[in-house]
């Protein structure tokens, strides 16, 4: 007689097979989603159910994304527009990771620049920073120059934080070791401290990506004339709601792959990362 | 006799040795709130002595041993190693700690060539220092992996090689094997020994084991509850080289009544300590 342990794990699939149906039950959420979609708007099989006004078919969308792909929206490519939000986003994350990690690991170090840097940041954290957009409008005008300082407003502290933190949560045996076994101060920080706070660096980068790409639509709403944000709102005022998909789906596209990105990185460079 | 109540800190023995530890106490925190972790500690180890500290839990042992490696500065008292005053953590006291204290971002060979490249070596001596001591530990083949992917003992190993790779003349260890199972346990204790008679370092050990202490130290010290301070100190010889079954004899249970009984006491006088409100 076979006993309970044995009966219960034969009823248990492989892990290998768990994972598999999960990764198919995923896609096929997304097909699901889609047949909604498909069903809704009929797709020129069948009359639509909802507006086209409100709720496009897929195939329009489609149709108008190679169109936008191909003759632009209001004077500039679809590419264009793609590529000034990246870069607009990008100069501003690239800023925060060059200023914003260096800064944090001092606070995280000296508890003198601690006590300077932390009240002004944390104090200024919780406020949104789209609601300081006019005022950074004010400041420095309606160019490129406002709509980057809005979305780092908004990614230096996550990030400056986050890099605080992750030094500041390196066990203090790791650095007694380093001590006792002669290591001095410079040796230290870039053999022990910086690569023990890399996992923690990598999760903000990896929180504030997320931010950023939001901040993005913000940050076009006013005084500019291209940008994907930008495309999208200014459809949204001509009720061109495939255009606004479009613009939609290109920013999901975009924090998508750039969360993906972010992982693939995470795992290569800090794959020690939660392991002890 | 194998085990032989000695005076440790007695001029002799202090005149020959090779660490001392001369009324050192601690206390942690300031003024009515500071909270007493150490009475005055003497001790003397002679060199190529191999020392076990065995007490109740909270008893300062590891404090004991923190101080000894410069991670703590004693609230009075002085350590010395070879006549000169400990202040801070440094090469010649090798520290191996119970666990997480492995660079897991490293590889097995860059944890064990760490020290010799803090130490100014040029790398290829570094790494040739690490294939060394990654023998030496029994994990040849393993130099490529990361922690991550080894067993709690191979870690501990690894642990030993980062220590002993700098060939520091004192090593410190700080109950190194408490989270490992029996028959690990066991098994490093040997290699431990081994390692400690072919190369005649100075060990000081901290264990909650009295059967660890009476296998492999030359002596053993018994410290009370916190605030702890040296309630016994014996001389003892029960190491399995000479005889594997040295833990089946009278002589061995005997002396392990006497640390039973000294410990029993203390751990009852922690426990209610514990448990004062």
């Amino acid at each position: 007689m076979a006993d309970v342990a044995d009966m219960i794990t034969e009823d248990l699939p492989p892990a290998r097979r768990t994972a598999r149906r999960d990764r198919w039950l995923g896609l096929a959420s997304f097909a699901a989603m889609l047949g909604v979609w498909f069903a809704l708007t009929g797709s020129g099989l069948w009359p639509p159910l909802v507006q086209p006004a409100f709720l496009p078919s897929p195939l329009t969308v489609a149709k108008t994304f190679v169109k936008l792909a191909n003759t632009g929206y209001q004077g500039h490519t679809l590419a264009h527009h793609f590529l000034v939000s990246l870069m607009r986003f990008g100069i501003a994350f690239a800023f925060c990771v060059v200023v914003g990690v260096p800064v944090g690991l001092l606070m995280g170090m000296h508890s003198g620049v601690r006590a300077a840097l932390d009240p002004p940041i944390e104090t200024t954290r919780p406020i949104p920073k789209l609601a300081l957009l006019p005022l950074f409008i004010i400041w420095f005008g309606i160019g490129e120059l406002s709509k980057t300082i809005v979305i780092i407003a908004a990614l230096f502290p996550l990030i400056s934080i986050s890099a605080m933190q992750a030094v500041r949560s390196v066990s203090v045996r790791k650095i007694q070791a380093a001590q006792s076994l002669g290591a001095n101060r410079a040796t230290i920080f870039r053999r022990v401290l910086l690569p023990a706070s890399l996992p923690g660096i990598f999760t903000g980068l990896r929180v504030s990506v997320g931010i950023g790409v939001t901040m993005l639509v913000g940050a076009e709403m006013v005084a500019t004339s291209d940008g994907i944000a930008w495309m999208a709102l200014t459809a949204a005022d001509f009720v061109q709601t495939d255009v606004v998909l479009v613009g939609v789906l290109v920013m999901a596209a975009l924090g998508y792959s750039l969360d993906q990105l972010f992982r693939a990185l995470e795992r290569r460079v800090v794959h020690w990362a939660g392991r002890e | 006799m194998m085990l032989q109540s000695v005076a440790l800190a007695a001029p002799p023995r202090r005149a020959a040795a090779k660490l001392i530890v001369d009324g050192v106490s601690k206390r942690f925190g300031a003024g009515k709130d500071a909270v007493p972790a150490l009475q005055p500690i003497d001790l003397a180890v002679g060199a190529g002595e191999f020392l076990s500290i065995v007490g109740p839990s909270g008893c300062g042992k590891s404090t004991l041993l923190n101080i000894v490696a410069g991670f703590e500065t004693p609230s009075a008292g002085l350590a010395l190693l070879d006549g000169n005053l400990i202040t801070a953590p440094g090469p010649e006291r090798g520290v191996v700690f119970q666990q997480g204290a492995l660079f897991t971002w490293m590889s097995v060979e860059e944890n064990i060539a760490f020290g010799p490249r803090a130490l100014g070596r040029s790398a290829a001596e570094a790494r040739d220092i690490a294939g060394r001591y990654v023998e030496l530990v029994g994990l040849g083949g393993f130099g490529k992996r990361y922690p991550y992917e080894l067993s709690g003992g191979m870690q501990q190993r690894v642990g030993i090689a980062r220590a002993l790779a700098n060939e520091p003349e004192v090593l410190l260890m700080d109950e190194p094997f408490a989270a490992l199972d029996q028959q690990t346990r066991e098994l490093l204790q040997e290699e431990i020994r081994a390692i400690w008679r072919r190369t005649a370092k100075t060990i000081l050990w901290v264990t909650h084991s009295i059967e660890e202490a009476l296998f492999l130290a030359t002596h053993v010290v018994v410290m009370t509850a916190r605030p702890g301070r040296i309630k016994a100190a014996f001389a003892c010889g029960f190491s399995r080289e000479s005889d594997p079954l040295i833990g089946t004899t009278p002589a061995f249970a005997e002396a392990k009544r006497t640390i039973v009984g000294l410990l029993r006491q203390e751990s009852l006088e922690a426990q209610r300590q514990e448990t004062r409100v």
